[in-house]
């Protein structure tokens, strides 16, 4: 049993990776995430970075240190050097009189010089008042919205892949008309389902687990996420099987799949965008369960509790789906 | 290993059927062959037998298993060639081969031997996208085999190829005939039908006409002839008389008498001449078949 289902999905796997589109699901997801990733700004971003001589006074590098990265180095040369390499780094170089010399290469950060003199001028008056006043409040925002949302955007919108995966496999079979040889060998048909399944369900799960790693999401509980990912693949995975059957070519097959870019970027944007009184009109969508769960699972909000009520509603919407659509798949697996 | 009484199936669900009112047994251990014109009903008769399409009416077993409860293990026991190839284009033959084999729970053939017995050997490791029309039969051919089958569904086994790959492939199934292999056999192909069959079937427009040995069909229904070559008057003259009609063998004496024979050959009527004797229809090869 075992063996035909892997046989199955070693067969998709090793076709599959023969031509360009496979490698290409398999890999775009993870450049758009990376690509997220530098439009992201990160906590390092507002950090100041300096570099000073070995020979400064221990304390003022201790002070500076409370506002940014302090990098000691041999003398003044070393500096001028460290400071023209491509990341923001500034160079502060006592003087004989006590002053401090500031060396910056130009193209820094706009404001960023700025926030070294303010600390300069501040270590070297130490009871001058600020000719402002200071307020501090909490929006309650601990990370960027771009990486917030853009996370669970990603980890939503990769179970399509998976679900493409399935449905480039099955268009290769109609392709070569290769569903006869199928349905004459001892092969069952849930084995053969869930041969042809297997990389849909897995894959949109280490997308997942990627595209938090390259966000930098490395807290999270990834057993949630795998979870989430796994149930949303499901519905994906349907609409793979129920396109990939009635499908002989794989342009046209891609573009049928695409058929679920609809309701995933619906829920997505609604889910972000709607006051939480239109929310309910989102109910019908699986996507918007597997966002919201995935939302919390980003914040580390996420309670088992609300996990596995998400994922139910997504499988009771899913199995609806299946209902509707089972008996076209079997009609279409028949040759 | 195949009974079938009162076949009947249509495509569209009404009374306009592909097939009508079949009934056929094929002994273990004999080739059967459903000679049929293009759109007989030959491929919907072997798609019932072999699960592709469903039963509608009547009733059958094959290799006993009930065609109204088939089950998946039927499937170890029988093999099924294809009329139209099919097989995994961006694998190669090995591993199309080495693919098919795990689908079944006995013991199978080596692919590399299957290969090597339809002359793909040498382009094992050769993507089956980059085979010629012939090529892909042949490893079609090889992958129903996989699994020994004891019963052998072929589909125009040898349309498409070279006399010499179609007498390769000949040779393969009379071998496997003399093993024990029960083989149902579907072609437009009479000279293939009369080398390799024990029965044969006329289907026309979906009903099975007849069936009968090839030897006693051509005892039924052919007449013995002698064809003979001869000189008279310093010019050739042929002439074909019956064995049968007291006058011709007459004429045939004189002519042996005259001694002036060129060639002689005794003709008994093909299975195509009794096929449209029988049927009144020609066994016209359709490529869309």
């Amino acid at each position: 049993m075992l063996r035909r289902i892997l046989a199955v999905t070693m067969r998709d796997l090793r076709s599959g990776m023969r031509d360009a589109m496979i490698p290409y699901i398999l890999i775009a997801p993870l450049l758009v995430a990376v690509l997220f990733k530098l439009f992201v700004p990160g906590v390092g971003s507002t950090v100041i970075n300096v570099a000073m001589p070995e020979t400064a006074e221990p304390a003022f590098a201790e002070y500076v240190e409370r506002y940014g990265e302090v990098e000691l180095l041999e003398d003044r040369d070393a500096i001028v050097k460290r400071v023209q390499a491509m990341d923001d780094l500034f160079g502060i170089v006592p003087k004989a009189d006590g002053g401090y010399e500031l060396i910056a290469a130009g193209d820094e950060l706009t404001g960023t010089v700025e926030m070294v003199q303010s600390v300069l001028s501040s270590w070297q008056n130490p009871d001058l008042e600020p000719p402002v006043e200071l307020k501090i409040s909490d929006m309650g925002w601990e990370l960027s919205p771009l990486a917030r949302f853009g996370t669970n955007f990603l980890v939503v919108f990769m179970s399509v892949f998976g679900g493409m995966i399935v449905m480039l496999n099955l268009v290769e079979e109609k392709q070569y008309n290769t569903m006869a040889a199928i349905n004459v060998s001892a092969i069952r048909r849930w084995e053969y389902v869930l041969g042809k399944a297997l990389p849909g369900l897995i894959l949109p799960i280490l997308h997942a687990f990627a595209v938090l790693v390259i966000m930098g999401f490395t807290e999270v509980d990834y057993l949630q996420v795998a979870v989430v990912a796994f149930a949303i693949a499901l519905i994906s995975m349907i609409i793979g099987f129920v396109v990939g059957v009635y499908q002989s070519e794989p342009i046209g097959a891609v573009a049928s799949m695409k058929i679920l870019f609809l309701p995933i970027m619906a829920s997505v944007f609604g889910a972000i965008f709607l006051p939480e009184k239109w929310q309910p009109v989102l109910y019908w969508s699986p996507f918007y369960w597997a966002y919201r769960s995935v939302d919390d699972i980003v914040l580390q909000q996420a309670a088992w509790s609300d996990i596995w009520l998400h994922n139910l509603i997504i499988i009771a919407i899913t199995a609806l789906v299946f209902a509707l659509m089972h008996k076209r798949i079997k009609q279409g697996m028949r040759a | 290993m195949i009974d079938v009484r009162n076949l009947s199936y249509s495509y569209s669900h009404n009374k306009s059927y592909a097939i009508r009112d079949i009934s056929f047994e094929v002994g273990e251990g004999e080739v059967f062959a459903l000679l049929g014109p293009s759109g007989a009903g030959k491929s919907t008769t072997q798609g019932i037998l072999t699960g592709l399409l469903p039963i509608q009416t009547g009733e059958g077993e094959v290799a006993g298993f009930d065609l109204r409860h088939m089950s998946r293990d039927l499937f170890n026991s029988i093999g099924v060639s294809f009329e139209q190839s099919n097989v995994y284009g961006k694998l190669t033959a090995l591993e199309n081969l080495a693919f098919y084999r795990k689908l079944f729970d006995v013991e199978t053939e080596d692919p590399m031997e299957l290969l090597k017995m339809v002359g793909l050997d040498h382009v094992a490791n050769k993507r089956a996208g980059d085979y010629s029309k012939g090529m892909k039969h042949r490893l079609t051919f090889a992958r129903s085999m996989i699994n020994k089958p004891k019963l052998w569904f072929l589909d125009e086994p040898t349309t498409g190829l070279d006399p010499t790959i179609a007498g390769q492939i000949k040779d393969i199934v009379l071998k496997r005939k003399q093993e024990g292999t029960t083989i149902l056999l579907t072609t437009h192909n009479m000279f293939l039908a009369d080398q390799l069959s024990d029965k044969v079937g006329f289907i026309v427009d979906g009903e099975l006409k007849l069936i009968d040995t090839p030897r006693n069909l051509k005892l039924k229904y052919g007449q013995r002839l002698v064809q003979v070559d001869y000189y008279q008057d310093g010019e050739l003259v042929s002439e074909t008389l019956s064995l049968a009609e007291a006058g011709e063998k007459h004429r045939l004496s004189e002519i042996v008498a005259a001694g002036n024979i060129e060639t002689m050959h005794s003709r008994e009527a093909t299975l195509e001449e009794i096929f449209i004797k029988v049927t009144g229809r020609e066994l016209v090869y359709n490529e869309a078949d």
